[in-house]
């Protein structure tokens, strides 16, 4: 059914089709264009057009056709038969092999059926559904923890800043990716530590997703904040920061040590800012503009540091610190 | 025969505790029980085999291949399959989402072959028919076929299976050590346990690991052959005895010297692995 015109188009909502017309429900009239099934269907029963068996058994048809011809076949014993006619024998059991295949395999969960509708490759959404803190639970504290933030900061507008929230934000993308890996979290740590995919690229897979929804959290909340302008964005370069800097000490130091020590060093920075800021209405030193720029330089030093150390997260090092 | 890992003066200290103490062992095709006490250092070893963490000291290569480089470890990883104390799952996938996401961590990237393989293995294991389950729902000899059959993905030429049967009741342990028996066919098996009943049963060559160090290197024949002549019944427990327990008879069996005129038994694999540990390990045994 190249390009669909033999009813993909008419099949509409697609991939289910081929069912419903086994019926006879649809039939030829609602297949628009060309090759209909009524021709070599008979009868009010659709069957699939022999042009597009045959190319079925060449392994030519494309989807969504594909996917009628093989919910059609498995129902339809006249077709088997019409099939087993024009094929070749080997491309056919190819066929059968691939249709028995694809009622085989699992439907993805919601994250996972997402990043394949994003375009994503199957087997990168399946590493990234593994992700514990991709996992509900997870994704639906920090969404809790913001919202209560964002909550308590909107309360304390009129010409304030907004502290809690630039204290809190940077926090939570490097929990989330502190949590993304290691044997204290991911279950399966151990198999995939010995696994060939490279622990780095693993790691960082994982570590782009976590900072793009933790990120992502944090941008909806800084939109629910609009009293303080670009002040409230005070937390991207630190969360940036923080979350290379745990990164990079996790490969020494572990992955619960290396995170913990940058959040605890985070947050002493803050209460040492707040002692010596002069004036109330103050920005704290890390969210001045020096300090935006030297959030942006320990971001870089840190992912350099991390490139540097990632063999150590393959040899199985990291684990051990 | 052909020796698929070599390993040589292996070595691991955690902290303060010396793990592996310059282990140094050969391993060929076929099955090899690696027996030892509580805390010998079995894991540890077969996690540094494992390429799941580097060693101190030593060194060992699988197929040829040195996982010392970061080119080597991958090729070693490429010929593993792993079966680790404690596998562990993601609660929400099924049997077939999980031995997927592993095929994936093997570098199967293509969906229809990964697809496969993850339908043969788990045929392998005889769980094609509660593939579509979620492993939360499956008993604990279940999910231990699902980690086999995740461990057999890409046929892997060197199988290390860490302790597979504990926990399974009898007839579980049965089928796992089919199970066993059949991946030991033409390739390398490394079998962690402490069962002497699974080495008796599965293994053409045992190892005894206490201490961190190996005691014993050899046939389950001539493990066996170590406690003849030293195996004794009485009605009381001898005191002299390295280890002593009442059978289902009432009388006691002794390992150790025997005293002159006892009644020698016939010695088991059991027997020779105690003698072959020292008495500190031996009661830890016993």
């Amino acid at each position: 059914m190249t390009g669909g015109t033999t009813g993909g188009a008419g099949m509409t909502g697609g991939t289910t089709g081929g069912a419903g017309m086994t019926d006879g429900t649809t039939g030829g009239a609602g297949m628009t264009g060309g090759t209909t099934g009524g021709a070599s269907g008979g009868g009010t029963g659709w069957h699939v057009p022999e042009e597009d068996l045959r190319a079925y058994a060449r392994g030519g048809l494309t989807a969504p056709a594909l996917w009628s011809a093989d919910t059609h076949l498995a129902a339809c014993a006249h077709c088997r038969g019409v099939l087993a006619d024009v094929g070749d024998p080997v491309a056919l059991d190819a066929g059968w092999e691939r249709l028995d295949a694809e009622l085989d395999a699992p439907r993805p969960g919601f994250l996972e059926a997402l990043l394949l509708r994003c375009g994503m490759a199957d087997h990168t959404a399946r590493l990234l559904a593994a992700t514990p803190a991709l996992r509900r639970s997870w994704v639906g504290a920090v969404a809790a923890v913001l919202l209560l933030t964002v909550a308590v900061t909107a309360g304390h507008t009129a010409g304030g800043s907004p502290t809690l929230f630039l204290a809190l934000a940077p926090l939570l993308p490097l929990a989330g990716v502190a949590l993304s890996y290691g044997p204290a979290l991911d279950p399966t740590y151990e198999m995939a530590v010995v696994a060939p995919v490279h622990g780095f690229r693993l790691l960082m897979i994982r570590t782009v997703a976590v900072l793009a929804v933790g990120i992502g959290f944090n941008g909806l909340a800084t939109l629910a904040l609009p009293g303080y302008g670009l002040r409230a964005l005070g937390w991207l370069l630190p969360a940036l920061a923080l979350t290379a800097t745990g990164l990079a000490l996790a490969a020494r130091l572990g992955p619960v040590l290396g995170p913990s020590l940058v959040g605890v060093g985070w947050i002493a920075l803050l209460v040492t800012a707040e002692a010596a800021r002069t004036g109330a209405e103050d920005p704290l030193a890390p969210f001045t503009a020096a300090g935006q720029g030297v959030s942006a330089l320990v971001a870089v030093l840190a992912a350099g540091l991390l490139v540097l150390l990632r063999d150590r997260f393959d040899s199985g090092r990291a684990n051990t610190a | 025969m052909t020796c698929t890992v070599s390993a040589s003066g292996l070595s691991l200290h955690y902290g303060g505790t010396r793990a592996l103490d310059d282990v140094s062992l050969r391993l060929s095709a076929g099955v090899t029980g690696l027996l030892g006490p509580n805390g010998a250092g079995k894991t540890t070893l077969l996690r540094v085999l494992a390429t799941a963490v580097p060693a101190d000291r030593g060194s060992f290569t699988v197929l040829g291949h040195d996982p010392g480089t970061s080119h080597g470890r991958r090729e070693v990883r490429r010929r593993l399959g792993y079966l680790p104390q404690t596998p562990g799952f993601h609660p929400d996938f099924t049997a077939f989402e999980f031995v997927d996401y592993v095929a994936i961590l093997k570098e199967l990237t293509d969906r229809a072959a990964r697809h496969r393989e993850v339908r043969r293995v788990l045929d392998e294991v005889g769980l094609t028919e509660v593939r579509g389950k979620h492993i939360r729902m499956l008993s604990g000899g279940m999910r231990q076929r699902v980690a086999l059959a995740a461990a057999l993905v890409g046929d892997p030429a060197f199988l290390v299976l860490d302790e597979p049967t504990v926990g399974l009741d009898p007839e579980q342990r049965m089928r796992f050590r089919e199970l066993i028996a059949h991946a030991g066919e033409g390739r390398t098996v490394l079998l962690s346990t402490h069962q002497t009943e699974d080495v008796a049963m599965l293994c053409h060559r045992v190892v005894v690991l206490a201490g961190g160090t190996v005691r014993f290197d050899g046939t389950p024949a001539e493990l066996t052959a170590r406690a003849a002549g030293r195996v004794w019944s009485s009605t009381e427990r001898d005191p002299g005895a390295k280890a002593g327990w009442r059978t289902g008879l009432g009388t006691f069996r002794n390992v150790g010297d025997p005293p002159a005129g006892a009644d020698l038994l016939e010695p088991t694999l059991e027997d020779g692995y105690l003698l072959t540990l020292d008495g500190t390990d031996a009661e830890v045994a016993a």
